[in-house]
């Protein structure tokens, strides 16, 4: 589809951490680790399973803290570099509105001492409201599914 | 389409109907340091932003060489923008808890 790029949208977040690299590299592939921040805002993580190899599974269950109401997603790693590169692609979930995958591609660089990390996540479908009737309610619901 | 090509358009967006409402006649290389004005970006930029809406068909150039929505009352842009918000805002969050997770760790060792 040639006008994905100019039609669907992507996060990019630039950030350094006061760790060194191996240290956020675990932080991203260590299920103890990943729970204590994948969050979002007022949800636990559980269920935290990782197999860590290039078209391994990276799983996890988001429960919202008030309710208890259980949000599982799944990614595969597609690329995994040590440690300094991982991309995963998400599973579709059609219930949300999100029929193809998503990647998100996390990169650690050194930076002095820290670690300069930079996150894309995407392409999210945005702006074609003729074509995609329905994407505010499905848009709610991912929302409420990933707690943004 | 990024974050602040939505930026750009939903600045655009506004402006473009505040002259309209005001029954102004605003040529392109007007609108642009306009737009350009409190961000960090150069006027080349901002035309550079524009052409991705205009790709992405959330905006269109007119004979008078102006910008305009493409769908003035579709809003799709003030949707794309706050869900997009909302998705960095998810992301942001995690961030900073990985931040905090990893100080912690940084403390104790």
């Amino acid at each position: 589809m040639s006008d994905v790029a100019a039609t669907d949208v992507q996060i990019l977040i630039t950030r350094i951490f006061d760790a060194p690299r191996e240290e956020v590299f675990r932080a991203w592939t260590v299920p103890d680790e990943i729970a204590a921040w994948f969050g979002p805002e007022h949800f636990d993580t559980k269920d935290v399973r990782i197999d860590l190899r290039v078209g391994g599974r990276y799983e996890l269950t988001m429960v919202q803290r008030d309710n208890g109401a259980e949000f599982p997603v799944g990614y595969e790693i597609v690329e995994l570099v040590e440690p300094e590169l991982l991309v995963l692609r998400s599973d579709p979930m059609p219930e949300a509105g999100m029929h193809e995958p998503t990647i998100t591609r996390v990169e650690l660089h050194d930076h002095g001492s820290k670690t300069r990390m930079t996150l894309s996540d995407g392409p999210y479908p945005a702006g074609r409201r003729h074509a995609e009737a329905g994407w505010n309610a499905a848009f709610d619901k991912l929302t409420a599914r990933v707690g943004g | 389409v990024h974050c602040r090509d939505l930026e750009i358009g939903l600045r655009h967006q506004r402006a473009v109907l505040a002259d309209r409402e005001a029954d102004r006649g605003v040529r392109e290389a007007e609108r642009v340091p306009e737009l350009a004005e409190p961000l960090p970006i150069s006027l080349p930029a901002v035309s550079r932003h524009l052409k991705v809406l205009e790709q992405a068909g959330l905006i269109a150039r007119s004979r008078e060489a102006q910008w305009r929505p493409a769908r003035m009352q579709a809003d799709p842009l003030d949707d794309a923008v706050a869900w997009m918000q909302s998705r960095k805002a998810t992301w942001k969050g995690r961030m900073d808890r990985l931040d905090a997770h990893l100080r912690r760790k940084g403390a104790r060792r």
